[in-house]
């Protein structure tokens, strides 16, 4: 289904039939259009309606609404397609294992680059730099490539089958024979000397996986194996003679070596009546085996011998054998009777450059058309034509989001050029550079998986431009329902010193814990995300409804959220407001209009302690005394004091006061509450000095 | 692979995901409000949690609202009239989704509503037939059964009406179309609007407290070209914002500078129109990063768009739903 690798590079003025110019297209089989894919619901037509929506990351989520009917089948059905990159070699959970695994090893990379490039600012040597650098990706290289599965071990220990020419193991896979390549051709400077030789390896490792797509050596060797057993005279075979010219022709020397053991004239009854000729067939084996290479080392078992430096090695070549390599071939295939002229691919990756490797690559592929290439073929001929937009291309392509962003690395180590290319931030781009746009792409793609959405993060703030931008859309988009998620967002957040979006996640986590029963956790997340706006609403709800019902059992309900509230909140009060404000409540229920009884007076009292408490909120002045206006307006006599009133009135004058500055909370009270406040306290003044 | 998630019922007319895409709510032609659930946040099967009358009428579209003001759903119906729906725990009662705020009007219908969050609170724009677009602020932060009409358009040409269809996540522009009310069906219910070019960008001016237009998304050829849809596509740090707007031509793509000139514009540019679905285009979305855009349209298709390295737009991919 949909591999849409997004974000295809640039090919143009390259030649390659598959691409269409402009764009390389993300499916093989459809060069010149976009695919379409089946986007199976299984609703019976006719179909009313689409309706889209992106979900996390890659995935979009499609609702297939039918027109209505009465035929009892369900009315529609939403259908969630993944768009990212899957690949059909890789498991789900190996993928995971690789994405999970590449994140330290790129961590690590990444912040070298930025000690190195701020030790550069300060004026370090540019050139400690570059010796450096290649070194840091080759150990990132490594870290990466055992991730991707092991070397394959040579089996030394086994008794060998002297008729096994080729060994079944467990099979490679693309993606790792893909970074192999590039490791050698863009990261392992160390080894740019030994380039034929490390190629000759990877050809070993990797020929099999070839194989699927078109007839390699390998799969002649593979081929050859399974008529061994029914051969009788084998140097009669032409095909024995074909197989070992070609083995030759890419320098596997010990399957060469071992192929020719098997001559005929080897046999125990041969050897007398075949002495010259096996003398001649062991001479060459043994000239092949002590051919000389230009390599480091050579593991146990494998033929030739090793030369480090270019001069030796071309001296080795030379030596009284000008041209050994052909002259060895020549002697194969004459021995076979095969006519001499066939391609030797070996020689000429030891004597010549990159350059004409590729021509001979093009000139081969001509050649011989291949109905349909090999994706690590592909990517082979783009490094060879040195055009780093075309590899990262096949690299997108064929490999997908994770090869891409992490083999960027290799790619700028291997040349300035490419550093520049892939590190320039372009317009059309919105300014972000390619590594940043393909490290973005890969990032989405994690972010799809609710196993994988916590890695995204690395990778997205690698990225100067838009990184932290869809960070935080990211973050913002987890749910908050459970706490586990919510907690690791959270980390997230303060990993990354993303407060307002941390203060975001905890309000939306406040409002749904509040809105949904739990008023405690709702109180707790919105004083971590300090919304006092919020709180502040909440405080006052609390109030109010303590105001409201004076129920013991209420009562209890609201104590712990009050006690939450007041120990942060400065506009909550305290407890000890909150009591009192009951008890008062509670008398001034209890009073009768008009009749001066024990309760007036001690709602009058409850009043001016309140008034008088440090810890009664400023916002509760007003509604008070508003609740109270009963109580100022006595009939009978005025039930406060001069002292009192005045007390009262000073209040007042501080609350206008309070208004002018910004933090002062607006109470819910009908307008003319004040006025009539005023009044009434101004009326008992007067009554109250007469009295007196 | 494709994976099934939810079955909707007969009679769906619209569904909506909430901004973390673990719940689904959907609206059905009688008037019926479903919300379906994740069991949990790994989870990929989801079941109905709740299924109320939101209406007579047949509901229309579904909105979320953000967030930050709890589980809660816009419904507009066929009739025009608006509704909010939340979902709470009162008391000891058991959860429910509970009817907030219901606008209604005898002269106008609701058209269409979107939801921005401002440094103020949240706000609702809402589209109404009488050609004006209102903006309510929520006066309480806990309770959205209090709004207050904080603008009502005063920019009207006569016989014209606006449609907000997308509204910038933070409020500062809203995109509008010139409508024209061309029929009115014998269905007194329904009346059917066309948006046609030019689209035009506005944007509020917090010190006047009034929408100014700042740009006109339209060639000059392409005037009176009818509008089907236009999305905003998420800015994650570029220096323009990029609009997607679909006509019956095509699809087109703009870039909108962020710095206006002396006259308070802003610059525009045309970088792609993309030609692909037959017939009316249903939807555009833009995903999270805003580099891909699916639409959907009458041609029973969704499609992809990405742009190249070189910023040309292509398509990249589509899908057709079989059985």
């Amino acid at each position: 289904m949909p591999v849409v690798a997004p974000f295809s590079g640039d090919t143009r003025g390259v030649s390659d039939s598959s691409s269409n110019g402009s764009i390389v297209p993300f499916s093989p089989e459809a060069p010149n259009h976009s695919a379409v894919y089946a986007l199976r619901h299984g609703l019976k037509p006719p179909i009313a309606r689409l309706s889209i929506s992106w979900s996390r990351g890659n995935t979009l989520r499609v609702s297939v609404l039918r027109q209505p009917s009465d035929d009892g089948e369900a009315g529609g059905r939403v259908v969630e397609v993944n768009l990212s990159n899957g690949d059909a070699e890789i498991s789900d959970a190996q993928w995971r294992r690789i994405a999970y695994g590449s994140v330290t090893p790129f961590a690590l990379l990444q912040s070298r680059r930025s000690s190195v490039s701020s030790l550069s600012k300060m004026s370090i040597s540019p050139s400690h730099y570059h010796v450096d650098w290649w070194e840091y990706v080759m150990e990132y290289s490594k870290d990466i490539v055992s991730l991707l599965g092991h070397r394959k071990s040579p089996s030394g220990t086994v008794i060998e089958d002297p008729r096994e020419i080729v060994k079944t193991v467990e099979e490679p896979t693309s993606l790792k024979a893909a970074w192999d390549l590039m490791e050698i051709f863009y990261a392992d400077k160390q080894s740019q000397p030994w380039l034929p030789e490390r190629l000759v390896d990877w050809l070993t490792d990797y020929d099999c996986l070839l194989s699927s797509t078109q007839t390699t050596v390998h799969s002649k060797l593979v081929g050859f194996q399974k008529e061994l057993v029914s051969l009788q005279v084998i140097e009669d075979y032409p095909k024995y003679w074909e197989v070992i010219s070609s083995a030759l022709a890419i320098g596997w020397l010990e399957l060469v070596v071992k192929m020719l053991r098997l001559h005929g004239s080897y046999e125990l009854d041969q050897l007398g009546n075949r002495e010259t000729e096996n003398g001649l067939v062991e001479a060459v084996a043994v000239l092949i085996s002590k051919m000389p290479r230009m390599r480091l080392e050579l593991a146990e078992g494998k033929a030739g011998e090793c030369f480090m430096a270019k001069p030796d090695f071309m001296k080795a070549i030379h030596s009284g054998n000008p041209s050994f390599h052909l002259t060895m071939n020549r002697i194969v295939l004459s021995v076979a009777g095969f006519d001499v002229g066939n391609y030797s691919l070996f020689p000429l990756l030891i004597n010549q450059g990159l350059e004409s490797m590729n021509s001979l690559a093009q000139k081969c592929m001509q050649l011989k058309p291949m109905s349909s290439t090999h994706r690590l073929i592909e990517l082979m001929v783009g490094i060879l034509g040195e055009n780093t937009e075309v590899v990262l291309a096949e690299c997108s392509r064929a490999f997908g989001p994770w090869m891409v962003a992490h083999a960027t690395e290799l790619m700028t180590a291997g040349s300035d050029q490419a550093e520049v290319l892939l590190h320039e931030e372009r317009d059309n781009l919105g300014e972000m550079s390619i590594a940043e746009l393909h490290r973005l792409v890969y990032a989405q793609v994690l972010a799809s998986h609710v196993l994988t959405w916590q890695i995204a993060p690395v990778y997205l703030i690698s990225c100067m431009k838009q990184g932290m931008g869809l960070l935080e859309l990211l973050l913002c988009k987890q749910p908050v329902q459970h706490n586990e998620t919510l907690l690791k967002n959270i980390e997230i957040c303060r990993l990354y010193d993303l407060d307002s979006v941390s203060s975001n996640i905890m309000k939306v986590a406040g409002v749904y814990h509040w809105k949904h029963g739990r008023k405690g956790a709702g109180v707790f997340w919105l004083q971590q995300a300090r919304d006092e706006v919020r709180l502040n609403r909440i405080a006052k709800y609390l109030f109010d409804s303590v105001g409201k019902s004076i129920s013991d059992e209420s009562f209890k309900q609201w104590e712990g959220l009050i006690e939450l509230l007041g120990s942060e909140s400065k506009t909550a009060g305290g407890l000890d407001f909150l009591h009192k404000y009951r008890d008062f409540k509670k008398s001034l229920k209890q009073v009768q209009v008009g009749k001066t009884t024990d309760a007036s007076r001690q709602a009058a009292e409850s009043l001016i302690s309140l008034m008088k408490n440090p810890s009664t909120p400023q916002q509760f002045w007003l509604p008070l005394l508003y609740d109270s206006l009963k109580l100022l307006n006595w009939q009978e006599r005025p039930l406060l004091s001069v002292s009192q009133t005045n007390l009262l009135l000073n209040k007042l004058q501080e609350l206008s006061m309070a208004k002018l500055r910004p933090d002062f909370i607006e109470v819910d009270l009908p307008p003319q509450a004040l006025s009539s406040v005023r009044l009434a306290l101004a009326t008992n003044l007067g009554r109250a000095i007469l009295e007196e | 692979m494709e994976k099934s998630l939810v079955d909707l019922e007969n009679g769906t007319t619209c569904s909506s995901w909430n901004y973390s895409g673990q719940r689904l709510a959907a609206g059905s032609a009688d008037g019926f409000l479903s919300i379906f659930d994740a069991r949990d946040s790994a989870s990929s099967s989801f079941t109905r949690s709740s299924k109320s009358r939101v209406h007579d009428t047949g509901i229309v579209k579904v909105v979320w609202i953000p967030p930050e003001y709890g589980d809660a759903v816009a419904c507009v119906c066929a009739d025009g009239t608006l509704s909010l729906w939340e979902e709470v725990v009162e008391d000891a009662q058991p959860l429910q989704w509970k009817l907030c705020k219901s606008f209604k009007s005898n002269s106008s219908q609701v058209l269409d509503v979107q939801f921005g969050v401002s440094l103020s609170g949240l706000k609702m724009v809402a589209a109404y037939s009488d050609g004006h677009i209102r903006v309510y602020e929520l006066l309480d932060p806990l309770e959205l059964k209090n709004w207050q009409l904080q603008i009502r358009n005063n920019l009207i040409p006569p016989r014209h009406a606006f449609l907000p269809l997308s509204l910038l996540y933070d409020f500062r522009f809203v995109l509008m179309a010139t409508c024209i009310k061309l029929l009115e069906t014998t269905n007194a219910s329904l009346c059917l609007f066309f948006m046609r070019c030019p689209f035009e960008v506005w944007e509020f001016d917090q010190a006047h407290q009034r929408w100014l237009p700042v740009a006109e998304l339209a060639l000059p050829g392409n005037k009176g070209d009818q509008v089907y849809s236009v999305a905003w596509a998420p800015n994650i740090g570029r220096p323009y914002e990029v609009i997607a707007v679909a006509t019956h031509k095509a699809i087109a793509l703009w870039h909108l500078g962020l710095i206006p000139d002396t006259d308070g514009r802003l610059s525009v540019e045309q970088v792609a129109l993309l030609s692909g679905h037959a017939g009316e285009m249903w939807q555009m979305e833009w995903d999270m990063s805003g580099m891909t855009l699916a639409t959907s349209g009458s041609d029973g298709k969704v499609r992809l768009w990405q742009s190249n390295l070189n910023g040309v737009w292509h398509e990249q991919a589509a899908l057709e739903p079989t059985t």
